[in-house]
């Protein structure tokens, strides 16, 4: 086993609202390790950008990380001064974002853009400037040089993500954060995009966190997944193992909701009932009972914590797929309203 | 109907290569009332140049005509109550009027710029104090702050004049600078930005800044009249430049007790002072909506 080039540990990131305290990420840990790519996977509001956003310590006002490590070779960069992670920032860790027609400065040149990233962390101007050439033809931008004085709005919106890409990778960074970088684009550019990613993570060897709420994205480019829900990691473990057979019923029901060409006419697109917990007032026990067809009665109190439930694999429920299968018969299952498989509590959206 | 290769002609498709400042440019030159006043700054500007080595009569010259007379061939603009040439006058007074112009608004760009841009991105306390700040100055009058300047800083001069001014006229750029920093950082370049490691300085220079210069040269054009304008009403009232310097606003002073039978000594300044606010504020307009980029047209 390789050694982890960064470790989350218990980290808990909350946001003080007039409502009370929202708990945005709520004692995550992971590891990292070198060269591999990991995917993020969750709803809008599970927390998955603002794991991402604390690791470099970006999370906007009124957020505050209030507990936790984040390890990167052996130092704490929760630990560090104001100038000590930007220095990190960029270098080490780089960060790509999801609007790609908003992350770039409209009224900056874009190849001065991706030369200022290097330019901050002491590169001189000649050497930045012949790099960024460099790397705008590594993420396959045709007509490097005149594109390299264009202006952001005179780029179409894949190149301009491949614009914030040569930018992230302009430090040769050890670790390539993209938030959901391909959710703006269309998709044949979506998988360009990724397919670019894939290449350089293999070509550079550059860690890649992937963070997205599209499964496919997942099984394209990531060798690991870890799934959130409502600020927690409830399943991680590696990909095809995690596709093939999914132990938390939230995984399972995202996996179930992914539109398949091969389905058939008839179908309905199956959706998870139900809507994504509301962060002020988190449902007590596994914060899934309230939208799960299989819960019982211990999941309405009792939280449940991430259990080995196959090599690598680890599910934070008390149920499993697994017993879901045997039990109460989960592969047929039409009925998917909360509580319906199990008989506990049904139909109710509490 | 035969359609053979060779019909179809390629037509190279030019890309606009539009930056913000061309195209401001252009929508600017179509502004016929913003061009004129530019045109009548670049003539003003010429005139206050060419008066520092050229004047019809030396200005502070006394007896070069009959006191109060009127204009005539070799008194353009008619002679004031000691017989100084007002045209010459009125020459060395534009000197005057767009050093206090465009000096206020460069010392209020040094003042606005940066305390803006801190206080905006910043927030927090620096923020609460350059907000209280501003709105203190906003309550007191501002007459009362200059008058007490010019009078505290001892002897008057151009550059008193500038200080109490700027003193005075400070608080608008700094309220705009801070308004579009609050609405700018919070843009994903800016996070982007933040994210590649840049530092704090860069990014309101490099980033923030650049996005708000539109606004910040609108509001420095508006400035340059106000100021003006300022030191005009100081100088009427005995505060501004010291005699023998013309100031359009001592001269126009000096002739309201001759009005009924030498108008011209208040005419003259007059017109050059209203044209000149007139041109500033055509040419502000016009860059307002030059620079805009939600007005295209």
């Amino acid at each position: 086993m390789p050694t982890p080039i960064l470790q989350v540990r218990d980290l808990r990131t909350q946001f003080l609202t007039d409502g009370g305290t929202v708990t945005a990420v709520d004692g995550v840990s992971f590891d990292l390790f070198p060269g591999e790519s990991l995917g993020i996977v969750g709803e809008s509001g599970s927390g998955k950008s603002m794991t991402a956003l604390s690791i470099l310590r970006l999370v906007p006002d009124p957020g505050k990380i209030v507990n936790g490590q984040v390890l990167f070779h052996d130092q704490d960069l929760l630990q560090l001064t104001g100038e000590e992670i930007r220095e990190i920032r960029g270098r080490d860790i780089a960060m790509i974002f999801q609007d790609p027609q908003s992350s770039l400065n409209p009224v900056l040149r874009t190849g001065f853009q991706v030369d200022e990233a290097m330019l901050a962390h002491g590169k001189s101007k000649g050497e930045a400037r012949a790099r960024t050439l460099e790397l705008l033809k590594k993420v396959r931008i045709p007509a490097a040089e005149s594109r390299y004085k264009d202006f952001p709005h005179q780029l179409s919106g894949g190149m301009r993500q491949r614009a914030m890409i040569a930018m992230g990778l302009s430090n040769a960074p050890a670790i390539l954060i993209a938030d959901e970088p391909t959710t703006a684009l269309d998709v044949t550019v979506q998988a360009q995009i990724l397919e670019l990613l894939a290449d350089l993570n293999r070509e550079l060897g550059t860690a890649i966190v992937m963070i997205t709420h599209n499964m496919g994205v997942v099984a394209g480019l990531c060798s690991r997944v870890l799934v959130m829900y409502a600020g927690e990691i409830v399943e991680q473990g590696p990909v095809e193992q995690i596709f093939e057979n999914p132990q938390h019923p939230y995984t399972w029901s995202l996996l179930r909701s992914i539109p398949r060409v091969d389905a058939l006419r008839h179908e309905r697109l199956r959706s998870i009932e139900g809507i994504a917990p509301d962060l002020l007032h988190t449902p007590s026990g596994c914060r899934f009972h309230p939208r799960c067809p299989f819960r019982i009665d211990k999941c309405f109190t009792d939280e449940p914590r991430l259990e080995e439930v196959g090599p690598a694999q680890q599910a934070a429920c008390w149920v499993t797929m697994e017993r879901a299968r045997k039990e109460m018969g989960a592969d047929g299952l039409k009925d998917i309203r909360p509580g319906a498989a199990s008989g506990v509590r049904p139909g109710e959206l509490d | 109907m035969a359609v053979t290769a060779a019909a179809v002609v390629v037509r190279p498709i030019t890309p606009v290569q539009a930056s913000l400042w061309s195209d401001a440019w252009r929508r600017l030159r179509r502004n016929r009332l913003a061009l004129a006043g530019a045109v009548f700054l670049v003539f003003l500007t010429g005139v206050a140049l060419v008066a520092f080595v050229y004047t019809p009569y030396p200005m502070a010259a006394v007896a070069v005509a009959a006191p109060y007379s009127g204009p005539s061939a070799a008194h353009w603009f008619g002679a004031d109550v000691i017989g100084r040439d007002v045209l010459s006058r009125v020459m060395v007074g534009a000197q005057i009027s767009l050093t206090v112009g465009v000096g206020t608004q460069l010392v209020v760009l040094a003042i606005g710029v940066p305390v803006g841009l801190i206080a905006g991105y910043f927030g927090g306390w620096i923020d609460s104090i350059v907000s209280f700040a501003v709105n203190v100055f906003y309550g007191v009058p501002d007459l009362l702050v200059a008058l007490l300047l010019v009078v505290l800083l001892g002897h008057p001069g151009l550059d008193k004049i500038i200080i109490a001014i700027s003193v005075t006229r400070w608080m608008d750029m700094t309220r705009l600078v801070r308004g579009q920093t609050l609405a700018l950082r919070e843009r994903e370049f800016v996070e982007a930005a933040r994210a590649s490691g840049a530092r704090p300085i860069k990014i309101l220079f490099g980033h923030i800044l650049p996005n708000a210069l539109g606004p910040v040269i609108v509001q420095a054009t508006f400035g340059v009249p106000a100021a003006i304008l300022f030191e005009a009403f100081l100088s009427f009232l005995g505060l501004g430049v010291p005699p023998p310097q013309p100031s359009w606003g001592s001269m126009a002073a000096d002739g309201l007790s001759a009005i009924r039978i030498a108008p011209h000594m208040v005419i003259a300044p007059s017109i050059a002072l209203s044209l000149t606010l007139m041109s500033f504020n055509f040419l502000g307009d016009g860059l307002r909506d030059a620079l805009d980029p939600r007005s295209r047209r």
